[in-house]
């Protein structure tokens, strides 16, 4: 396993490599440059103005000059300056704008995998109960509800409908983070108690936004993977000899059940980490969703590109971890 | 209990500030676009957002404001130079070019927020750093003419050559605190020493960027090291979420009743999602909009305008972005021959069948008024007496028969040109995904079919067509019929959007390959009494015949129309009732943003003092 794993990271290289160049060159073959909205926007300025901008901001050269030189750059850990915010590309990206997206994405996961996976093992065990057809009917329901609809539809009733009609519900927040940094807490200016309020006020309606879609996902996958294990030769067999419904449910049948599960968990998490673009704009939450679709409309080329290569890491390094986790969770797989 | 306490205050702190307003004597402006740097980036040369021109106008007072009756007041300064003042000269200096100077004194006993004192030397400071070899700077043309001449801590003078007259416009030159940022800049500009424009052009712009970033990020400005200059200074900016600032104790101008009886702290909220934006208004959370916050449509909607009455009102100010379809003109062009659109009578026939009076009223309102040339009306230069095109798709169709144009068997005008016969099929680009243009679009594509003229839409996102490639090639036949988008008509208008040649600089706007596809005269006009008017007129310091020459200028632009001009676009602004003097003209600050007489603003049950209405510049729904 341990060569395996170190043969797979090593193809790893020249797969980012390869996924850098495609990335670039595609954000670079985007018609227009950083250029045409000052032109726009200053009538008076000269060609050789503009020239002289495009030596300052690197654009006077071929794509492949100031490809290589990303790169040279970018194996020492420096990402580029963000044209736009005048900060690292790679502050902007990691510190500005991954936490946010950890914490909304995340959560929004987590709590999708806390309610999903009982209530789709519930609808599996009772399948065809009434219980099964509402919970499938929800999860049809949310599934195909667009977040962009959703989103403002609890902004809608959270926010003004509700508390405009009862004067004692709390009017919830329309977007943003809350003005409170940890510093506060630090700072004794405000209790611990209060600073974690405020982020689950602020975070509750883009999580359950977020949430909805991927619980009605999650149920749907947990109570097909278990009624596929259910029906299983072993798990008649555990029945026939006496074992417990509840051993032979949760012992036997959902530990197999949930390979899938963990393989398709692995495979989001790149998704997760690269943000969720509407979400995050219909509820103003700073995350990276946001942060990669501002920099393509801005060609801020060095945020783009620290971001998409980035999410290229992702999806190959949690790949792997899929495939690793086959070996651990499922004991018939060994890999040499 | 304590956090209990703490939590609920919070709770209501973060259920939308719903308390804030004329009850804590606060302000809270909601708003779609954050600042990504403020104070510091004092050359804008890491962000030129609309919304850190707008909030800078709380911190940084110009030594000579610009009001909404676009009239220069003195903010930090004595007086206006003016010529009957004698601090005002404009010199002759041959080959019809002029040197002004403006001769300036600082007000006395001025200070930073932070106890410094205000001289000359943060004005020389601002000056050196502009000037500064390879500065990435947005408007070069101003820091090739500017000159300063310090003669001690109050008095300087600011040298423009050549000068044009809208450098009288507003404040000559600004200032940066050189007490907080000469030391960095010292080192700054040991560094860049041995650094050649051209050759290190990149490092000469990571350097620079780097000194303006430390100094504007929200983490610095947090420390509150950085002084403001004015009504406002920053008390905490939480990224993505608010902006606080409170008032400047050493501000100098007391507004009328005293400084308590106006709004003692300004809170700007971020939501970048104008739908969001929306609902928090809805919600009671806003007290005021600024100028990037609600699209036209939403300033309108029915969701607002029936939750608004008693509440709030509804601003519509009409500005500067002038709507418009410029035309190609290039006749090597096998279509624009063709369709002989580089005809005067082609253009006319096609404004008098475009129903834009129809289009305003239908699409908005008539919230936007109608354009008769490329100058908003709110211009002191605008002259309103010039030829008009009211919707008459009777006589578009005799102009157009008097050009040869008889009706085709499906109804499409149809001429011989030789031995072919051409359809009058023409081209119409526009920005896809903008649902205004493209309804436009389509209202006008059924206009111009009633009179035999058939459309062919070719729309492109914004990128595509305003990239180098196609906006500027029309001499190439990228585009060969209608292209409809936006200029800012600026309020220091030279004309250079219609001149062929600048007669002043020599300087060629029409696009072709012979001048690297440079200017914006993209359809190709060219009109050598236009040119010399407008020429003459850039360097009139003279109002009265400075106004003239452009009055002429227009004549011939209304007569020519080189371009269809459509409409002039107006933003919305949401205002609480009770609050008095946020206030936006079209060219208000100069750029036409509330807020900049911000040591004014206050809630009337507060005592504040009205001295601004709104109603005098802009329209409402009611």
């Amino acid at each position: 396993m341990f060569a395996y794993t170190v043969r797979r990271l090593l193809q790893m290289v020249p797969l980012l490599f390869a996924a850098s160049v495609v990335i670039y060159t595609l954000l670079a073959l985007q018609p227009g440059d950083p250029l045409d909205q000052l032109r726009q926007a200053n009538p008076r300025i000269t060609a050789e103005q503009l020239e002289a901008l495009k030596r300052a901001y690197g654009l006077d050269q071929p794509i492949y000059v100031r490809y290589f030189k990303w790169l040279g750059r970018a194996v020492q850990g420096d990402l580029g300056l963000s044209r736009d915010y005048g900060i690292s590309a790679a502050q902007f990206i990691f510190q500005q704008r991954l936490p946010y997206t950890l914490l909304l994405s995340g959560l929004a996961l987590l709590i999708s995998l806390a309610v999903a996976i009982p209530v789709g093992i519930f609808s599996a065990v009772r399948q065809y109960s009434t219980a099964d057809y509402a919970i499938t009917t929800l999860a049809f329901m949310g599934y195909s509800m667009p977040v962009f609809f959703l989103g403002i539809l609890l902004l809608f009733l959270f926010a003004v409908w509700i508390p405009d009609h009862l004067p004692f519900f709390p009017r919830f927040p329309t977007g943003g983070v809350p003005g409170l940094l940890w510093s506060d807490v630090r700072s004794g200016n405000v209790g611990f108690l209060a600073f974690i309020g405020q982020w689950a006020w602020h975070l509750a309606l883009p999580v359950l936004a977020l949430s909805v879609i991927q619980i009605a996902t999650y149920t749907r996958f947990m109570r097909a993977s278990l009624l596929e294990v259910l029906n299983q030769d072993f798990v008649r067999t555990a029945r026939a000899k006496g074992l417990s419904e509840r051993l032979v449910l949760y012992k036997h049948a959902l530990r197999n059940a949930l390979i899938p599960i963990v393989t398709l968990v692995g495979l989001a998490i790149p998704g997760v980490l690269g943000g969720a673009v509407i979400t995050e704009t219909i509820f103003s939450w700073p995350g990276m969703g946001r942060a990669i679709f501002d920099s393509l409309v801005a060609k801020d080329y060095n945020v783009a590109m620290a971001a998409l290569a980035f999410l290229a890491f992702l999806t190959a390094l949690f790949n792997l971890i899929a495939d690793l986790m086959y070996a651990v969770v499922d004991p018939r797989i060994r890999y040499t | 209990m304590r956090h209990l306490n703490k939590l609920a205050a919070l709770w209501l702190i973060g259920a939308g500030l719903a308390f804030a307003g004329p009850q804590d004597n606060s302000l809270v402006v909601g708003t779609s676009q954050e600042p990504r740097v403020l104070m510091g980036d004092f050359l804008d040369v890491i962000s030129n957002q609309a919304i850190k021109s707008e909030i800078q106008q709380y911190l940084f007072t110009p030594l000579i404001g610009f009001d909404a009756n676009s009239q220069n007041t003195a903010n930090l300064v004595t007086e206006v130079p003016t010529p009957a003042n004698r601090r005002l000269r404009a010199i002759d200096i041959g080959g019809g070019k002029k040197r002004l100077e403006m001769d300036l004194t600082l007000k006395p006993g001025l200070k930073w927020s932070d106890g410094n004192e205000f001289t000359t030397d943060d004005i020389a400071f601002y000056y050196e750093v502009g000037k500064a070899k390879g500065m990435p700077v947005l408007n070069p043309d101003y820091w090739q003419r500017v000159r300063l001449t310090v003669k001690d801590k109050q008095n300087f003078t600011v040298t423009f050559e050549p000068a044009y007259y809208y450098d009288t416009y507003g404040s000559p030159i600004s200032y940066a605190p050189a007490h907080l940022m000469r030391e960095e800049w010292n080192k700054v500009k040991a560094a860049a020493a041995g650094l050649d424009p051209d050759k290190d052009a990149q490092r000469l712009n990571e350097l620079y960027r780097g000194f303006f970033n430390k100094f504007s990020t929200p983490q610095f400005l947090n420390s509150g090291k950085y002084p403001s200059m004015g009504p406002f200074r920053i008390s905490r900016w939480v990224p993505n979420s608010t902006l606080e600032m409170v008032r400047n104790p050493n501000f100098p101008i007391i507004p009328a009743g005293g400084a308590d009886k106006y709004v003692q702290k300004v809170v700007y909220r971020f939501i970048q999602n104008t739908n969001s934006l929306l609902v928090a208004i809805l919600g009671g959370s806003i007290d005021a909009t600024s100028s990037v916050a609600l699209t036209f449509d939403q300033g309108r909607s029915r969701q607002l305008t029936s939750r608004t009455p008693g509440r709030f009102d509804i601003w519509f100010v009409p500005g500067a972005i002038w709507e418009h379809i410029d035309i190609n003109k290039f006749t090597n062009c096998q279509q624009v021959a063709d369709l002989q659109l580089n005809d005067v009578r082609t253009r006319q026939a096609l404004l008098y069948a475009m129903n834009r009076e129809g289009l305003v009223k239908a699409f908005f309102d008539g919230l936007q008024p109608v354009a008769n040339t490329w100058i908003a009306p709110v211009n002191p230069l605008s002259n309103q007496k010039v030829q008009t095109y009211p919707y008459d798709p009777n006589r578009a169709k005799q102009l157009l028969a008097e050009l040869g144009w008889r009706p085709g068997p499906d109804g499409i005008l149809q001429r011989t040109v030789g031995n072919r016969t051409v359809r009058f099929e023409l081209e119409f680009v526009t920005t896809a995904g903008n649902a205004v243009r493209e309804r436009t679009q389509q209202f006008f594509a059924e206009n111009l079919k009633q009179v035999g003229i058939a459309v062919k839409i070719n729309n492109a996102p914004s990128s595509v067509v305003f990239a180098d490639d196609f906006i500027q090639r029309a001499s190439e036949c990228k585009w060969t019929g209608m292209f409809e988008f936006a200029w800012v008509s600026s309020l220091s208008e030279d004309g250079s959007l219609f001149q062929y040649r600048n007669l002043n600089t020599g300087a060629i706007f029409v696009p072709t390959k012979d001048n690297n596809y440079q200017g914006q005269n993209i359809g190709g006009w060219r009109n050598d009494q236009f040119d010399r008017l407008t020429s003459q007129g850039t360097i009139e310091f003279d109002e009265a015949e400075r106004k003239d020459l452009f009055a002429q200028a227009q004549e011939i632009w209304a007569r020519e129309v080189p371009a269809l001009p459509l409409y002039f676009r107006s933003n919305p602004y949401v205002v609480r009732k009770g609050l008095v003097n946020y206030v936006a003209s079209a060219y208000s600050g100069g750029f036409g943003y509330p807020g900049w007489n911000a040591w004014e603003i206050g809630w009337e049950s507060r005592g504040a003092q009205k001295r601004w209405d709104q109603a005098k510049y802009a329209l409402s729904t009611r």
